[in-house]
């Protein structure tokens, strides 16, 4: 009796929900999948992708870019205890996959969910865009076509940051020549990103005339890397790349450095050490602490955005802060998805497969806050820029944080 | 033989007669561990090895008392140590010390207090714990504290996290106050030894010792030795069985307390989700030792700490765990008792 009582409850329930979103307003409603990991130690980066996002959608709403339609944001957190979760991050992709409102979704933020959620979403054919991924292996290549079985020649994943065959180098380039580094040491958390990141880095390290002193992976989930670091420290190395990010264990190695008494040396790393300042709880610069100093990370985006003024305006307008790293590169996904919808509706042809089609179009400039950008064959941005930084404690009130250093262009 | 709970000073003994000479073979094999890997490791990592041992230890032993005197598998009580990590971070913080303390009266004061409010916050915790989850179970089947333990540690864990950010940590890493300096070195024979692993140490050992005492000497102890044993002849003897629990389980938390405090010393972060790491880490130390024997918890502790250690020290920190658990799976098909073999009674 109870159990058919709670049955009738959950279908009234449900009937209440689906009339609710039904007659909502006139405009038919179109909704954007945000996929990103939005609680714990991920939230200091991935949180400003998804404002950005939300801004550009709502921006596209006021405008009433999408005649005939109100864009709406659907926003799941794939974070499970305060990390990225794959698991979550697939079954997320699939509830987007199974809404037949989403028309394309923006994220995810870290390149190992990306790796399952991309098979499912090239299934259905629904248009994807990551502000943050950078594992070259997402797009080129075998790993690419592996991830695009089920429709090979239907690019539905575009990605504004560029990949880590550019980014690793880049920062090895830096290390090298602008910081004068020669012999290192490298620990990576073992994940997609990070052992990929870490890999390239080395690879480019070596061909520079650097030497790799060491390398060990880390579990991510440890958090004593005091023999790691003691082993390192015997063999003086003159800097350290870490490859991986800060919830697997970024910040916490820098912290550590000082105990084995590699204090003194640079530590470098890539986008997953960058996030917020030392304010905020959970980002690299708060773990480390006042060890944070000498720290050294890249974004694989364009720092120097074309008009950042006004981006930075319209930002701090809505959220009453900073945009941080990823604001501008979640923005310029949203943007990439409502161009793609507006072409398909003006078309009207208001489909997944038409809206897919537009946004992986390689012959359509797509004019984003990042600049003008181009998707290639497979899928990788044409604006292949990477930024670098430096911990600087005096800003943010003395807590710390990154201060750009410089961008390289490899687009040329 | 004598009916166990009146042979006042005779633990059990399954290969040896005589509990003098069963620890000093055990404290032999110890003795015989720790000299291998020094020989194997070096000093710098040796002292490494120790410190993140010591902590396991102090985790071990909780676990394996508990399970000597209930045989429940305390699976909250990685949680407890996580608690521990807290309780001290949040004690320091709210005296106003977050950075490295100089003055070494103040130092020697501020821990003292830390370990001790700490511990017997920590002990509180673990006996509303033993109230509240375990004791209704008590004559329910051994799933049912099984799963209630599960329950504990979620609600440990939510705890911790609170609501964010009104109160509680979030799901984030959080920074533990270093009041001891990190950076103050002894020099011993050409090799920087940290003073802070040393304290680590000495409090571990200081701890251990204590116990032992405690356990093999006093009233006490000898109620938790027969209630081990067989609950019900106990309990006939005279033996409070619910209060002797209860201490069991004070005494095993507040020395996860004190881990904790060690932990935030050495690590300077904690996470609400540490306890699941280190829980399943001291429950192999544990189960490796010889689950129900306190000196084989802290063997297999330390073991678990020159093992990890050692892995990164010849560069493959990576298999750290996967031979953790290796050597785990190689003691018990060899001496499926653990180590040093339990002491626990008959039934186990």
């Amino acid at each position: 009796m109870k159990l058919t009582r709670l049955g009738a409850a959950i279908v009234a329930a449900s009937l209440v929900v689906a009339a609710c979103g039904g007659t909502s307003s006139g405009a038919k409603t179109l909704k954007i999948g945000i996929s990103l990991p939005l609680s714990g130690s991920s939230l200091a980066s991935a949180g400003p992708a998804r404002d950005g996002a939300l801004l550009a959608i709502k921006e596209a709403n006021a405008a009433g870019t999408i005649k005939g339609y109100t864009l709406a944001p659907y926003v799941l957190d794939h974070a499970v205890n305060g990390q990225y979760d794959t698991q979550q991050g697939a079954k997320d992709m699939t509830t987007f996959v199974s809404d037949s409102a989403v028309m394309a979704v923006v994220g995810p933020f870290n390149s190992a969910v990306a790796k399952v959620q991309i098979p499912i979403s090239n299934e259905a054919g629904l248009l994807q865009c990551s502000p943050a991924n950078t594992n070259p292996d997402l797009t080129k290549g075998d790993g690419g076509k592996q991830l695009r079985a089920a429709n090979p020649d239907k690019i539905n994943y575009v990605r504004v940051a560029t990949t880590d065959d550019i980014q690793g180098p880049a920062v090895a380039q830096f290390g090298v020549q602008d910081l004068g580094l020669k012999n290192i040491v490298i620990i990576d958390d073992q994940s997609v990103y990070g052992k990929g990141l870490a890999d390239q880095f080395a690879a480019e390290w070596t061909k520079l005339g650097g030497t790799v002193v060491d390398r060990q992976g880390a579990d991510p989930k440890t958090t004593d890397f005091l023999p790691i670091l003691t082993k390192f420290a015997s063999e003086s190395p003159d800097s350290l790349f870490f490859g991986g990010v800060t919830a697997n264990g970024g910040g916490l190695i820098r912290k550590q450095m000082p105990q084995a008494g590699l204090g003194d040396i640079p530590l470098l790393g890539g986008d997953g050490i960058q996030d917020q300042n030392g304010g905020v709880a959970g980002s690299y610069i708060n773990i480390a602490g006042a060890a944070a100093a000498n720290s050294y990370s890249s974004v694989a985006a364009i720092h120097d955005i074309p008009d950042a003024a006004a981006f930075k305006d319209k930002f701090t307008a809505e959220y009453k802060t900073d945009p941080g790293a990823y604001a501008a590169s979640g923005y310029a996904c949203a943007q990439v998805i409502i161009k793609a919808i507006e072409t398909a509706a003006s078309k009207g042809d208001v489909t997944r497969e038409a809206v897919r089609a537009a946004g992986s179009d390689p012959n359509t400039t797509f004019d984003t806050v990042l600049g003008p950008i181009k998707f290639d064959a497979v899928g990788d941005t044409n604006q292949k820029i990477i930024s670098l930084y430096k911990v600087d404690m005096a800003l943010a009130d003395g807590k710390g944080d990154w201060a750009f250093v410089k961008q390289i262009n490899y687009g040329q | 033989m004598t009916a166990p709970a009146t042979s006042a000073e005779a633990p059990p003994a399954r290969s040896l007669s005589g509990p003098a000479a069963q620890l000093a073979v055990q404290l032999a094999l110890v003795a015989a561990v720790l000299a291998g890997a020094f020989a194997v490791l070096g000093p710098e990592q040796f002292i490494n090895a120790l410190t993140l041992g010591s902590i396991y230890a102090l985790i071990a032993i909780g676990y394996t008392m508990v399970y000597g005197i209930i045989e429940l598998i305390n699976f909250a009580h990685g949680d407890v140590f996580m608690v521990g990590t807290f309780v001290s971070l949040a004690l320091l913080g709210t005296l106003g010390f977050t950075a490295a303390v100089h003055d070494p009266l103040l130092l020697v004061v501020l821990l003292a207090g830390d370990f001790l409010v700490t511990m017997i916050l920590l002990g509180v915790v673990g006996v509303v714990i033993e109230r509240t989850a375990y004791r209704p179970l008590r004559t329910a089947p051994r799933l049912a504290p099984l799963i209630t333990a599960i329950g504990v540690s979620f609600i440990l864990q939510n705890l911790v996290q609170g609501v964010p950010p009104y109160f509680g940590y979030g799901p984030y890493a959080t920074n533990a106050p270093q009041i001891f300096p990190t950076d103050a070195f002894l020099r011993v024979g050409g090799t920087n030894v940290p003073v802070l692993s040393l304290l680590i140490l000495a409090v571990a050992l200081g701890l251990m010792i204590t116990l032992q005492l405690f356990v093999g000497r006093t009233r006490i102890g000898r109620s938790m030795r027969s209630t081990a044993l067989d609950r019900d002849a106990a309990a006939l003897m005279g033996v409070n069985i619910n209060r002797t629990i209860a201490i069991t389980f004070f005494i095993g938390s507040a020395l996860a307390g004190a881990a904790g405090v060690t932990y935030g010393l050495q690590y300077g972060v904690t996470r609400f989700d540490l306890g699941f790491q280190a829980g399943l880490k001291a429950f192999t130390a544990a189960v490796l030792g010889g689950i129900g024997n306190t000196i084989g918890a802290a063997l297999g502790g330390f073991i678990i700490g020159f093992i990890e250690v050692g892995a990164a020290a010849m560069g493959q920190a990576r298999w750290g765990p996967a031979i953790v658990f290796g050597a785990l799976v190689v003691v018990l098909v060899f001496r499926p008792a653990g180590l040093l073999g339990q002491q626990v009674g008959e039934r186990a």
